[in-house]
């Protein structure tokens, strides 16, 4: 047997089994970690981003097809839905230092999440952004493994949904510091609770690394807003479509 | 970390059962995470091992989107042909949503202390 031929046996077994998938995403995700703690976090080194846009060209210069990556992947991914379930534990956390402010929290959330439907449907689809586009808008602001599953049953495309839902994440935890001292908000829990609607798991994680208050008020958000979106926005958009 | 895991699949499972069969508008994970909520809410407190997984879960949260925001190797025409409505309709709704969202939770809160 030839040197080459057995690479080439080898080459085939690994990628063929889950392994290689499961390796690159680590390994990406890894890198983007390595990079963003040596850029000293900087919002704009998001790990994710990187993770996935190294993965993408990967698999797109050995040109192998998603759906032989997902297949391997798809470990990863199935630990979304626990990692959902487990988003149980920052939201008991929040409500039990909720400490009445309950209603602005509640009406601030209703607020948040219709103004980010109909600014992202109605700026995209005016610009010429068709409706498979726009659809998988509604859930973008959710965070992204409920988001998904609306996506599903609201019949429109989970990955691009998942895409968008992610660059919200690193947009808001890039923007929001502005947006929020722009508007002079000094309060902690009510800049939290903001970064939470608007920009779900990336901008909640970057709320903790600022404030601890910020932070528990950013995934009480999330977490409400997940679970009032995936009842509300299929509502929404059988409305509208 | 085992014990803690075991929870989260309990709750997970539960929650896809009842949204098979009971409520199938909603996703089972979020069934599954409102009992957990609740369920916490009757207990009182977290034990340590359901902390111990759900702190891990959440540090490394973004890594498990990944394998499914790949898919955008799918969608790169489609995504550059509408480049420039994707990126304001994020850009713009980004700044309004959470702009909108602080500004209710301020005018609120300060009612609520004035009274």
């Amino acid at each position: 047997m030839s040197e080459k031929h057995s690479i080439v046996e080898i080459w085939v077994y690994l990628s063929g089994s889950p392994l290689f998938a499961l390796f690159i995403t680590l390994a990406a995700y890894q890198i983007g970690l390595w990079v963003y703690k040596s850029t000293k976090q900087n919002p704009l080194a998001n790990p994710v981003a990187i993770a996935i846009i190294l993965v993408a060209t990967v698999i797109q210069s050995i040109d192998m097809p998603y759906s032989s990556y997902f297949e391997g992947a798809q470990f990863i991914h199935f630990l979304l839905g626990s990692a959902t379930v487990s988003l149980a534990i920052p939201i008991y956390r929040g409500l039990s230092s909720l400490k009445g402010r309950s209603i602005p929290l509640i009406f601030s959330l209703i607020a948040g999440g219709l103004v980010s439907i109909f600014s992202a449907v109605n700026i995209a689809s005016l610009l010429g952004a068709g409706s498979s586009i726009t659809g998988a808008m509604y859930p973008k602001s959710v965070t992204a493994p409920i988001a998904m599953g609306i996506a599903e049953r609201i019949g429109v495309s989970p990955t691009l949904t998942a895409i968008f839902a992610v660059a919200t994440g690193i947009l808001g935890a890039i923007l929001a510091p502005f947006v929020l001292n722009a508007l002079g908000m000094k309060e902690w829990w009510q800049r939290g609770f903001a970064i939470g609607i608007g920009a779900h798991g990336i901008g909640t994680s970057r709320a903790f690394s600022i404030h601890p208050e910020a932070g528990t008020y950013a995934s009480l958000a999330m977490g409400m807003n997940g679970v009032i979106s995936a009842v509300a926005i299929p509502i929404i958009y059988h409305l509208f479509n | 970390m085992i014990s803690g895991l075991v929870q989260i699949l309990l709750f997970q499972s539960l929650g896809e059962v009842i949204s098979k069969f009971v409520l199938p508008t909603l996703p089972g994970p979020v069934i599954g995470l409102v009992l957990l909520v609740l369920w916490l809410v009757l207990r009182k407190e977290v034990n340590e091992h359901l902390a111990t997984v759900a702190d891990g879960f959440s540090q490394y949260f973004g890594l498990l989107f990944v394998p499914a925001a790949v898919g955008v190797v799918l969608f790169l025409p489609q995504l550059k042909a509408n480049a420039l409505a994707i990126i304001c309709a994020l850009v713009g709704s980004v700044v309004l949503t959470i702009g909108s969202s602080a500004i209710v939770v301020r005018f609120l809160s300060s009612k609520v202390s004035d009274e």
